[in-house]
């Protein structure tokens, strides 16, 4: 008769209880998990939407741009050294970009934007914008189409619900019938009718690229063009009109609203810098903090020049940052509290299990068992049952946050739109499994492990002849 | 030389608001293959005195010899340990392991012991041929009746080939048929291989079969009587 056996009858002998504590196990390790995922997920997505889309993980500026984000803090751009930094084996891709305010308008709206004057080619490799590029629009003369065509009209209320919607391909649109499926036929009609023309930009261009809020905004299509005004290089004006060639939907919204991407040189002329570029904006393969750390370093090893700064998105995204660290905090908060009360759950039946079976603690002592081979199947116990829960939560997590990770919850309707304006991609994301899974096993563990401490006591202080009374 | 010596013992209960002294001066000595009753009302002192010599509690004055061995030297693990090897206990209750068999009831000390599998197995299973229990072998506790539980009790107690076996009112949970069985089988055991038994009783019946009764009163001995 080992340990093993007699722990696993004994749990056997009070099977309501221990089903009681498996299942309490179970959903706070099933909860834990989830919840963790979609906390390190969100944050992924955070960084995946502002840093790897658009911001870069490492930049190189002139070391007055930090604190001064001005023409003025422009360098030269540099081929050699944009090379350079691209054979770095860690680097994903550079690109050099320029940066400027200004206004935007049409007719007599107007709006702030963000004008980014980025190198096509490398930025395809960096943040690949032209992926977000819309082809089809949910426009009114598509509904009206729709309304007269008696094999589309019953999609009519579905696709009125989305009137001006954009997408950047058929998936997306086909999302919106998620509900109710349309067929191919169906579908393959309506990206016919609601299909938009507009392309990316090339280096020579010498148009825009919208994002497609500011587009809505401006109530601006492919073929218009937007008027920009702002501040030159050294107090100059700059003024033009531009021709869009095509709109992007960003999927971080607060891009979304006020981004115009232009072709570089053709920037460097709207501002008057000649050849000078804000910045080098620099995506990593392995974004760990450390690799962060020691490719930062390689980099700064390659530049030279003593104006150059490089930063980290960490040192220069201080409110991301912030954003992450208080969030995880009161994650970890609601973590904490959530294992206060399975710590509770777990101690009730520890106290529970000792005292039904202290006269069966003296009798064993009594016969001459030793005490720490009593608190050793005792605890056996604990641990079978912290096990059984813990390996239920995983077996059910565990595949949960696998799929979700690949296929991500999309929110709609009212929930989705206030995601969006506090600037947020209306996405429920989860983190595949990684370290923080095997972790919360392992707080579980240590959680009965303290609660195990009660019998461990009481079998110490144990006077035989009482506990024989009982 | 006896097998157990006590020694001007007292035993005075002072976890209580009030005092009780439940053994005042008791002097005994027990040799090896004694079948002795402890009788006397009910508080006399019955329960004390076993679980003195049965080294669970530790005397107010006085002491206790087993072999060569003075108990209340003895502290802890080492204590525990004594019992394990040199004391089998048979409870009123019968205490049985509810989740083991009867096979594995008698198989636990043993395996305290240290036995190896196969001959703690041998010997279980012989000891419960023994007590008349050979076709229970793997009942559960819970499906044996109280007579039967109780010769299981007789029958671990024995596994650990212990001194002396010591027996608190054995027989206070059975009707007739089963006390009559049980000291039976207790007597076989003392008469054909010399088990000393040691327990107490308020039982006539019980008084009548044994071969040394010592009668306490108020925690004293009043009377000590060979039949
Ligand atoms: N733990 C204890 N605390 C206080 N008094 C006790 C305790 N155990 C027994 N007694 C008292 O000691 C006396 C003897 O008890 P006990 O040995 O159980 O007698 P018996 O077994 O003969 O009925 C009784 O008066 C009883 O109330
Ligand atoms: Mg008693």
């Amino acid at each position: 008769m080992s340990y093993l056996k007699m722990a696993q009858r004994n749990l056997w002998r009070n099977k309501r209880r221990t089903v009681i504590t498996v299942s309490s196990i179970f959903f706070a390790t099933l909860f834990a998990v989830v919840m963790r995922s979609f906390q390190l997920g969100s944050y992924s997505l955070m960084i995946r939407n502002s840093i790897e889309q658009y911001y870069g993980f490492i930049r190189i500026q002139h070391s007055g741009y930090t604190q001064d984000p001005v023409l003025e803090n422009t360098f030269e751009s540099n081929r050699e050294l944009l090379d350079k930094i691209q054979n770095i084996s860690n680097v994903k891709a550079v690109t050099p970009r320029l940066e400027t305010f200004s206004l935007a308008s049409s007719g007599n709206i107007s709006k702030g934007v963000l004008v980014l004057g980025i190198d096509p080619e490398t930025e395809t490799r960096f943040s690949n914008p032209e992926n977000f590029l819309i082809r089809f629009k949910l426009t009114p003369k598509v509904i009206e189409s729709l309304s007269r065509d008696s094999f589309l009209y019953p999609l009519l209320e579905v696709i009125s619900k989305h009137r001006d919607a954009v997408f950047a391909d058929k998936f997306e649109l086909r999302e919106i019938f998620a509900d109710d499926p349309i067929s191919h036929s169906k579908l393959r009609k309506i990206l016919e009718l609601s299909e938009v023309e507009g392309r990316f930009l090339s280096s020579n261009d010498r148009g825009v690229v919208l994002s497609s809020r500011l587009a809505r905004f401006l109530k601006l299509e492919v073929g218009d063009s937007v008027i920009l005004m702002g501040q030159g290089y050294q107090g100059a004006s700059a003024v033009g009109v531009y021709p869009i060639v095509g709109i992007v939907k960003i999927p971080n919204p607060e891009l979304d609203n006020r981004v115009v991407y232009m072709p570089l040189n053709l920037a460097q002329e709207f501002t008057n810098v000649l050849n000078r570029i804000s910045y080098f904006a620099i995506n990593l393969n392995n974004t760990s903090d450390n690799q962060l750390r020691i490719t930062a370093d390689s980099i700064k090893a390659i530049v030279t020049e003593s104006y150059l700064d490089v930063k980290t998105w960490q040192e220069l995204n201080r409110v991301l940052v912030q954003q992450i660290e208080s969030d995880n905090q009161s994650g970890n908060a609601f973590l904490f509290l959530l294992y206060l009360v399975v710590f509770f759950g777990i101690l009730g039946t520890v106290i529970m299990m000792v005292h039904e079976r202290i006269h069966e603690f003296g009798v064993l002592i009594s016969l001459g068992m030793q005490k720490h081979k009593l608190i050793f199947s005792l605890f056996l116990e604990l641990v079978l049952m912290a096990l059984m829960g813990i390996g239920f939560g995983f077996l059910v997590g565990i595949p949960i946050i696998q799929y979700y990770s690949f296929y991500p919850i999309r929110l709609s309707g009212d929930l989705a739109n206030m995601m969006t304006e506090m600037g947020f991609e209306p996405l429920l994301p989860m983190a595949p499994v990684s370290g923080f899974v095997w972790g919360q096993g392992i707080v579980t563990l240590i959680m009965v492990m303290i609660a195990s401490l009660y019998p461990i006591r009481k079998i110490i202080k144990l006077q035989v002849v009482s506990a024989l009374k009982r | 030389m006896a097998i157990i010596e006590v020694v001007s013992l007292d035993k005075i209960y002072n976890d209580s608001a009030v005092e009780v002294t439940a053994l005042k001066n008791i002097n005994l000595s027990i040799s090896s293959g004694e079948f002795t009753a402890i009788v006397g009302p009910s508080g006399s002192g019955k329960t004390t005195l076993l679980n003195l010599i049965g080294g669970l509690d530790y005397p107010t004055s006085g002491k206790i010899r087993v072999g060569d061995v003075w108990l209340n030297e003895l502290k802890g693990f080492r204590l525990i340990d004594f019992r394990l090897h040199n004391i089998g206990f048979v409870f009123q209750s019968y205490n049985l392991i509810p989740v083991l068999t009867a096979l594995e009831n008698v198989e636990l000390i043993m395996q305290l012991q240290g036995v190896s599998a196969k001959e703690r197995r041998k010997r279980a299973t012989e000891l419960l041929h023994r007590v008349g229990l050979g076709d229970r072998c793997d009942s559960r506790p819970s499906k044996l009746s109280g007579g039967q539980q109780q010769r299981v009790a007789v029958a671990r107690a024995l596994a650990s080939k212990p001194k002396y076996i010591l027996a608190d009112e054995p027989t206070a949970n059975l009707d007739g048929k089963s006390t009559e069985t049980l000291l039976n089988v207790m007597e076989e055991l003392n008469r054909d291989e010399g088990v000393t038994f040691i327990f107490s009783t308020h039982d006539q019946r019980v008084i009548n079969r044994a071969r040394r009764v010592v009668l306490l009163e108020d925690g004293y001995i009043n009377s000590d009587t060979f039949n």
